[in-house]
């Protein structure tokens, strides 16, 4: 059986061996009745996200062309992590590969860019990036949205702990400056704020950091309760990696606002996961009917679990190209007609797309890690400690969509 | 009193960029040779490192053993490719050592997959040394240490030894090492393997801090030209203050303007540059 690093391995040699990832989509993108782009960055810091969420789509891809006997490919588009790099690759791919479906925009800043692109080219995109502008004052008509944004991610994770920490009063955030970082940390000050919690501190981080030993030496002066970390991905493996090495689990809790679940568990490994926080729009845990059935067909396929990068492009990608095949066509005003509204069973239970600004309303997890010994299998590193969903409002989340 | 931590602890930064600039200056100035695969062998010898422990090899053992490895390698590297390109324009360095580290950067990820790991800190080491209310992780000490007296042995090496004085006198005058019955072509790559080897031995004395992940060696490049811009190319000294200086600044400036703190590093770095062109201790 394949694990998932060998998977990967094999993969990535495939890749290899024809120069670029994205010619791989290309080559059997030939004489498609729907072609789907998957735009996430292939290359660069966030590399790891971007090649489980290509191996995500094309499995939604395959499921799809059977369940409508269509034929089905994916285009993998490698935006770098870069928002100038990922409009450049979403204008090819409308202009040259006639594309429509778009499926990815792992950062907010791509996101946004690529959301606006689009719209202006008469197709529909879907993403997992966070911040509220996506479908808040920058919603639009072609862009929808599968993860809870910042609002949510705090809401299930901050007020909960603070609820169970009633003692834990003084906290300190570490933020990276973007749009994703400041969603983050205004939602958390707004929690802060109503719950009496005093904010001792914040350190911003720029994009490339790596050493966070200085950030971590200003929270110590700080002597919070709680260090709340408000990076994604590498950035915040590496923040708490070395919070760890400094000996901040014992004492202060911390928590990870917004982890990228079991890829981010197995790279950090149980013995710095245990005992922290962490909120995640996806696990494999999850007891609901679409996630077990997933996380069967995945091991039975790859042999492994899907992650939240796998995950959430499994179903992106799902979610559009169903309402395609349903629409009869990929053209952007008829696909956004089948999304908006439509409610279905999804990954973490009943979710809902909702038509005033393209949100989709599920649950997000609050987890904390497992000590090693209590691990039941290798990718049990974390408990549920709670779920829930947490919204805006369309009209508090600032969307004026335009018709 | 948070001033007084960041500087220690920006100390504790500065010897690992020493360490990690060391090689490069030592390349440069003796080979006169442009190696921007300085950060791949960085990366290598991290994710050595990494498989090592992860075979059951103590970090004693790992960490040594992934040194020489990648400076095997890197002379391996040298002999058959980039000593053929020696007398080329530095854009023939820079194309060709450019093309090597994206090579290394996906055999990384072929071999090791895409997603990065964490190495644990050797045992004994891995307690934090608390003074008031400043922390420390012991592991980072020691490499503060370790890093120190690796600093005093390679200048003794370099400047007072035999073998430093032939290595120099390779790179100052190679017909007259011929004439004297050196091979020079040995001592290059001997030179070659010997920085490179400093990359590996950086990059898994960093892996227990950082962890590793495939793109590092893109972090680490960057770090080690500033430090050897700003310090002065070929200068051994001058990557020892530079790497402090460097270390120093970007830990002071998470309090003062922690946006910013990455920024001064390379604002600093141009600042040099217009000011001193060879760097603070660059040879004329």
């Amino acid at each position: 059986m394949l694990n998932r690093r060998s998977f990967l391995t094999t993969s990535s040699l495939a890749a290899i061996s024809l120069a670029t990832p994205g010619l791989l989509g290309r080559a059997s993108a030939q004489g498609a009745a729907l072609k789907i782009g998957v735009p996430v960055p292939i290359s660069g810091a966030f590399a790891a996200n971007g090649k489980f969420a290509t191996i995500g789509a094309q499995m939604a891809a395959e499921e799809v062309a059977k369940a409508h006997g269509i034929e089905v490919s994916t285009l993998d588009l490698d935006t770098e992590g870069k928002p100038a790099t990922a409009v450049r690759k979403v204008q090819d791919a409308l202009a040259q590969d006639g594309i429509k479906l778009f499926a990815g925009g792992i950062l907010s800043s791509e996101s946004l860019a690529m959301g606006k692109e689009i719209e202006r080219g008469g197709g529909s995109f879907m993403t997992t990036a966070g911040a509220d502008e996506i479908t808040g004052p920058d919603c639009n008509k072609a862009t929808f949205r599968w993860s809870v944004p910042t609002f949510g991610a705090i809401d299930q994770t901050v007020r909960p702990i603070i609820d169970a920490l009633p003692e834990a009063k003084r906290w300190y955030t570490i933020t990276p400056q973007y749009v994703f970082g400041d969603g983050l940390l205004n939602a958390a000050k707004a929690v802060f704020a109503e719950k009496g919690i005093e904010h001792v501190g914040n350190s911003y981080h720029s994009l490339t950091d790596k050493e966070f030993s200085g950030y971590l030496t200003n929270a110590i002066s700080a002597q919070p309760d709680v260090l709340l970390l408000l990076n994604f991905g590498a950035q915040s493996s590496d923040t708490l990696r070395q919070a760890v090495s400094f000996g901040l689990k014992q004492r202060m809790t911390i928590v990870v606002a917004w982890a990228s679940g079991l890829e981010q568990f197995e790279a950090l490994g149980p013995d710095i996961c245990e005992g922290v926080y962490f909120g995640a729009q996806y696990w494999h845990g999850a007891d609901t009917p679409l996630n077990r059935e997933l996380v069967a067909r995945v091991q039975e396929k790859h042999g492994f679990n899907p992650n939240y990068s796998f995950a959430g492009s499994y179903i992106i990608s799902k979610l559009l190209l169903d309402a395609a095949a349903k629409a009869g066509s990929a053209e952007g005003s008829a696909v956004i007609g089948q999304l908006e509204g439509l409610k279905y069973t999804g990954l973490t239970g009943e979710e809902e797309i909702r038509a005033a600004d393209h949100q989709v309303i599920k649950d997000y997890y609050l987890l904390k890690g497992k000590a090693k010994d209590a691990m039941a299998g290798k990718d049990d590193y974390v408990d549920i400690i709670s779920s829930g969903k947490s919204f805006l409002s369309a009209e508090q989340s600032g969307c004026k969509m335009t018709a | 009193m948070i001033y007084l931590f960041q500087i220690l602890n920006g100390i504790g930064l500065g010897m690992l960029y020493f360490l990690l600039a060391v090689g490069l200056s030592v390349i440069f100035g003796l080979l006169q040779f442009v190696n921007f695969a300085h950060g791949a062998f960085y990366l290598l010898g991290a994710y050595l490192t990494f498989d090592l422990t992860q075979r059951g090899f103590s970090f004693w053992a790992a960490m040594p053993m992934a040194t020489l490895i990648v400076a095997g390698i890197a002379a391996a590297i040298e002999a058959l490719l980039l000593h053929r390109i020696y007398k080329l324009p530095h854009t023939f360095h820079i194309l060709v050592t450019v093309g090597l580290a994206l090579v290394i950067q996906e055999l990384v990820i072929i071999a090791w997959g895409p997603l990065g790991g964490s190495v644990p800190a050797p045992e004994g080491l891995q307690g934090v040394v608390i003074a008031g209310d400043f922390i420390y992780p012991q592991y980072r000490l020691f490499t503060i240490g370790f890093t120190a007296v690796l600093a005093g042995l390679l200048w003794w090496l370099l400047e007072g030894t035999r073998l430093g004085a032939i290595v120099r006198g390779g790179s100052e005058s190679p017909s007259n090492m011929a004439l004297l019955g050196y091979n020079t072509m040995r001592i290059n790559t001997a030179v070659f393997g010997f920085g490179a080897g400093l990359a590996g031995l950086a990059g898994a004395l960093a892996a227990p801090i950082r962890g590793v992940e495939p793109f590092m060696g893109v972090e680490a490049l960057s770090v080690a030209f500033v430090v050897v811009v700003i310090g002065g190319m070929g200068s051994y000294t001058g990557a020892l203050v530079a790497g402090l200086l460097v270390g120093i600044v970007q830990s002071v400036m998470t309090t003062v303007w922690p946006e910013g703190a990455r920024l001064m590093i390379y604002l600093g770095m141009a600042l040099v540059i217009a000011t001193m062109p060879r760097g603070l201790l660059g040879r004329a």
